[in-house]
């Protein structure tokens, strides 16, 4: 269900809600007046156009009646509204969650990257040490050992990419539980417009600048999201051509 | 030759950074978003690596307004980016990006586009 149908819904639902409340409202008027006048044996419609007590106890069933339907239609727009909530919101927080479960394992991968190239460069200072401690040193060989040594050292840097993107699904994941507070927020107005949720709005932080982060960042497939890229420049220049 | 480096992540300026000093490049300017950058340009640079997703002004709206510049009408523009979907790709293209590189990047594909854009950085 799209947002603009949750929103449509949510709004008719509050309108037969309002419809209900005005008329109990009136009913409550209307037993007041009659308490009032006893003795005319017919009262005020009062300012109900729901439910009114023109002919006394007589009209009470006709009025439980019309106002179980009311109720029964609220409680399909409520469901209604339930399935609504559920659709668009749910699939976000599944979303959301995966986004997580992948930071968490994206940080795990490049500590484990990190963790491994230390171990090789670390074997590699070694070689070092024990080619610096030959009676007459290789210096071809210990050339070679630290220029691998640099390798590693850029690797550990290069792994470290993964903080650009995670942080990138973590401002994802932000906006999406911002937005979700707000959701609900609109929903408590609905069922109680005299709600004060002025603090509670103040305390919402603000959701990320939705231009600092891409939704769908990943740091998976990066090769094949690479030779993506490479075949769509590569398709479009040689049209152009 | 003088490279600008644009990135809202100061990791990736200085990954992007490392990696130019390891094949050679060792002149560079750096800025933090696309207006920062805008600021920063001049003819002395050569060659631009920008990002898409920054505050202010994003790496693509960074492109176009280098494009609409005398001075920046021919410099190679090579995108670093985590967007990688079709859309994405095509309207970098359009903004007038050279090339593409999807985060996270090896230090080869790096050495590999900005070789193919040397010739047009030198012109």
């Amino acid at each position: 269900m799209s947002d603009s149908r949750t929103q449509e819904v949510l709004y008719e639902t509050e309108a037969a809600l309002r419809l209900v409340d005005r008329g109990l409202d009136g009913l409550r008027d209307d037993e007041g007046a009659a308490a009032d006048a006893p003795s005319t044996g017919r009262v005020a419609s009062g300012t109900s156009t729901a439910l009114t007590f023109e002919g006394g106890l007589n009209e009470l069933p006709a009025i439980l009646e019309r106002a179980n339907a009311q109720i029964l239609a609220v409680l399909a727009r409520l469901r209604e509204t339930r399935a609504a909530i559920e659709t668009t919101t749910l699939e976000r927080i599944a979303s959301t969650h995966e986004k997580i479960r992948e930071v968490t394992s994206a940080t795990e991968d490049a500590a484990i990257n990190i963790m491994d190239a230390c171990d090789r460069a670390t074997q590699m200072v070694d070689d070092l040490d024990a080619i610096d401690a030959e009676p007459t040193p290789d210096r071809e060989r210990a050339s070679t050992v630290r220029a691998s040594l640099r390798d590693e050292l850029f690797v550990m840097m290069g792994a470290l990419q993964f903080q650009d993107i995670t942080s990138q699904q973590l401002a994802h994941a932000s906006s999406v539980l911002v937005d979700m507070e707000q959701r609900l927020i609109e929903i408590a107005r609905l069922f109680d417009t005299r709600l004060d949720v002025s603090g509670k709005m103040t305390a919402i932080p603000e959701a990320p600048d939705a231009k600092t982060y891409d939704p769908n960042a990943t740091v998976r497939d990066a090769e094949s999201r690479q030779a993506l890229a490479d075949e769509i420049f590569t398709a479009v220049r040689s049209n152009a051509a | 030759m003088k490279f600008l480096v644009v990135d809202d992540s100061a990791t990736m300026r200085r990954i992007v950074i490392n990696s130019l000093q390891r094949i050679g490049f060792t002149d560079t300017v750096e800025a933090a978003d696309g207006q920062e950058a805008l600021a920063r340009f001049d003819s002395s640079i050569r060659f631009v690596i920008t990002d898409w997703n920054m505050p202010n002004m994003t790496g693509t709206d960074f492109t176009r307004a280098l494009r609409a510049r005398p001075d920046g009408a021919h410099v190679p523009v090579l995108m670093v980016t985590a967007r990688s979907v079709k859309e994405d790709i095509l309207t970098a293209m359009e903004a007038g990006v050279n090339n593409y590189i999807v985060k996270p990047f090896t230090p080869q594909v790096l050495k590999e586009k900005i070789d193919a854009l040397l010739p047009a950085a030198a012109a």
